[in-house]
């Protein structure tokens, strides 16, 4: 057995570490705490005013109906994204041929920034102009394309698949390394017993993925929770503010004279995006 | 060794840590210093050290011409060097720029707030160029609380409907002073050319949108109560003269018209989702008969096709409530501020002189395809075609000013948001006037 000997250096080792979290992560947390108990406008003396801004937000309309837009949005895509993710990476897993492209192309998404994604697929979805206009107008099926970016229920679907097909390759990537390091034994013992295709995968494969879903679950939580790119490209979060999420907010109330309400806003948005985090972890540690 | 090389690795990062702390400390500190000591810094000036100039700016359309200058007036004198900072959303960076305290000497960004906290030096003394100005742009750059002048302008802007000249012509349409007169005129187009769109609206960007009110509803305010007294109505927020909600009143009216327009198909259908880009495609392929916008969309247009210069025609925005008049704008365009905390008052002045000389205003006023607000410059801004429509809107329309005494809670894009909101069919007229009405009180607070 390997004796570990403690000594001072390992807490001299971790000091580096320590600073720069400190600095980039500890400092300005405090720093955003005591910004939010101000009433600082980004430009004249910051006065103190308690828990004033917390209390305006739940007052604001326009923040509230943001933080229904948020959720929405993180319920329509955090769920697909996982069932999509999966579906793929248990196709991935297969043998077939061209199986390497297919990865590709399901992967290459997802390293294009979102900004410009959500420009490619504005271009695509005008009507009257657009890439897919034309198309249909090919078959004479133009009408077929609403202006979907132009309503508020159409806008948040568009944005909820948009952001799903970027990101289901990422979520495919988690899953397909999970899947592949489940032991083969342990289908070949099913397949003794005589599981089925679907027995299989509801009893071994998904109780053995239990940790890449939890990654994947959290990250999509968090990700579709603090969506801003792919908002602002596609709808700018209009019409209105129909598809305005909570990070967009935060930027316009930042640069809108409310800087201290913002950051008050920015660590509500902190809390609301750590309930469900937490939830799911918990969730899927029981699993495990 | 393997303990040593660990120790020394930390040892540097650790170094690094803070060196990176300490640099940035001392810049700041040397900034702040130079920002908050004016007295000192204007010594040093006196004594002959050479002078840094800021200049910040978010006009796109004059960075060359600028740096050309600033070139210019950097080689004629060897105490002064300008530098130019071009920021494309230079009303936001600029804020950031005050909170911390990197304030430029010079800028071109205004906003009622900063002359309200004392962020601009106070130019009512600066004689030689209000004796140029023209006396109405002088009244625009006239701070209304203060009565103080905090900003000079360069040129001037005017807004209305640019429309095809060609399809009015074909069709033997006049420009029309009322709004009966101008619904005949977008009716005739969508009748005798279907495939034409009437009037294109590019409302996927609010602040196209939020112009809409600026021009036509509150153009009706400022028709109807002057121009300064409009200012003060809306920085006292007096809603006796304001009326923003009533029933029957200039915003009602305003959003019963363009919803109106969009039920019987005399706007683009892609109202809520198209573009800037979308709108000057239309207008100068003919796909489009008008459109609203100010003078700064000329170089699109022209750049986008330079034989359309022949066909743009310019009119006032037609009168819609009973007894007003068909309104223009002709405001301010391109303000210089000086910072109040500058150490370098007199060096940004005597750049500004430079600036502001007629020989570099007939080249700044030609390249931002805006008239000059100095009396003293003949500029050829546009086509004949072009001065010679705009004078005549001018002539012949009220005139009136950009809002800037807006609530700092309620921006342009904030009501061009609830246009988008009326177009898509979540507010009724009324119910928009009293949202109006409601988002412009509560962004007072």
């Amino acid at each position: 057995m390997i004796k570990t000997k403690k000594t001072g250096l390992h807490t001299f080792m971790a000091v580096p570490a320590f600073l720069l979290f400190s600095l980039f992560f500890i400092y300005p947390l405090i720093q955003g705490i005591g910004m939010s108990l101000t009433d600082w406008d980004g430009l004249s003396h910051a006065n103190f005013i308690g828990l004033q801004n917390f209390f305006d937000f739940f007052k604001d309309e326009r923040a509230v109906s943001d933080i229904g837009n948020t959720l929405l949005f993180a319920l329509g895509s955090a769920p697909l994204l996982n069932i999509i993710g999966l579906a793929y990476a248990l196709l991935m897993n297969e043998k077939f041929k061209g199986k390497g492209i297919a990865r590709v192309i399901i992967y290459l998404p997802a390293v294009i920034s979102p900004l410009i994604m959500g420009y490619i697929w504005y271009l695509l979805l005008q009507p009257g102009r657009g890439f897919m206009f034309h198309a249909l107008e090919l078959v004479g099926k133009s009408s077929w394309l609403g202006n979907w970016l132009g309503d508020h229920t159409a806008a948040m679907i568009v944005l909820v698949l948009v952001n799903v097909w970027q990101y289901a390759g990422m979520t495919m990537v988690i899953y397909l390394a999970g899947l592949q390091s489940i032991p083969e034994e342990l289908y070949e013992s099913a397949k003794i017993d005589g599981a089925s295709y679907w027995s299989s995968l509801r009893y071994v494969t998904l109780p053995m993925l239990m940790p890449s879903i939890r990654i994947n679950v959290v990250t999509n939580i968090i990700g579709s929770l603090a969506v801003f790119d792919i908002v602002m490209a596609l709808t700018d979060g209009g019409p209105g503010y129909a598809t305005e999420t909570l990070s967009i907010y935060i930027m316009r109330m930042c640069y809108g004279s409310k800087t201290g309400y913002s950051t008050a806003v920015a660590l509500i948005m902190f809390l609301i995006i750590l309930i469900p985090v937490i939830i799911s972890m918990r969730l899927t540690r029981e699993k495990e | 060794m393997k303990r040593l090389i660990a120790i020394l690795l930390s040892a540097v990062l650790v170094a690094g840590t803070f060196t990176g702390c300490s640099n940035s400390a001392s810049t700041n500190s040397a900034k702040t210093g130079s920002a908050a000591v004016p007295s000192a810094a204007a010594s040093s000036t006196a004594s002959g050290e050479h002078v840094n100039l800021k200049l910040f700016t978010g006009k796109i359309e004059t960075i060359d011409l600028m740096n050309e200058i600033i070139n210019d007036f950097n080689a004629s004198q060897d105490k002064i060097t300008v530098e130019q900072e071009y920021q494309k959303d230079a009303s936001n960076i600029i804020k950031i720029k005050f909170a911390s305290g990197q304030v430029p000497d010079i800028m071109t960004t205004y906003e009622q707030g900063f002359a309200d906290q004392g962020k601009y030096l106070d130019l009512s003394d600066q004689s030689a160029w209000w004796d140029r100005l023209s006396p109405e742009m002088k009244v625009n750059c006239t701070d209304v609380k203060s009565g103080k002048q905090y900003r000079i302008c360069t040129n001037m802007t005017m807004a209305g409907f640019f429309y095809n000249k060609a399809i009015f012509s074909e069709l033997g349409l006049k420009t029309a002073t009322t709004w009966d007169e101008f619904v005949k005129n977008l009716s005739a187009i969508k009748e005798k050319k279907p495939g034409v769109t009437p009037w294109f609206i590019f409302g996927k960007e609010a602040w196209h949108l939020g112009h809409l009110i600026e021009f036509i509803p509150h153009g009706y305010i400022k028709q109807q109560l002057g121009s300064i007294e409009a200012k003060k109505a809306m920085l006292a927020n007096d809603k006796a003269k304001l009326n923003f909600g009533a029933a029957d009143g200039a915003m009602a009216t305003f959003a019963k018209n363009l919803v109106d327009l969009k039920n019987k198909g005399l706007i683009n259908s892609d109202v809520l989702t198209a573009t800037s880009d979308n709108c000057v495609q239309e207008f100068v392929t003919g796909k489009a008969a008008m459109l609203s916008n100010g003078m700064w969309v000329l170089s699109s247009l022209t750049e986008a096709d330079p034989k359309i210069a022949d066909k743009i025609g310019f009119a006032p925005y037609p009168s819609y409530m009973p007894n007003s008049k068909p309104v223009v704008l002709s405001a301010e365009d391109s303000g210089y501020s000086i910072s109040a905390t500058t150490a370098h008052k007199a060096e940004a002045i005597e750049f500004l002189n430079f600036l502001f000389n007629a020989k570099n205003q007939k080249k700044y006023s030609e390249t931002s395809k805006a008239p000059s607000a100095f009396k003293d410059v003949q500029a050829e801004w546009a086509s004949t075609n072009v001065v010679s429509e705009v004078n005549t809107a001018l002539k012949d329309a009220v005139n009136i000013g950009f809002t800037n005494e807006k609530p700092a809670g309620f921006s342009g894009d904030d009501a061009g948001r609830l246009v988008q909101d009326l177009l898509s069919g979540k507010y009724t007229p009324e119910t928009f006037a009293t949202a109006y009405e409601k988002a412009w009180n509560d962004g007072i607070k």
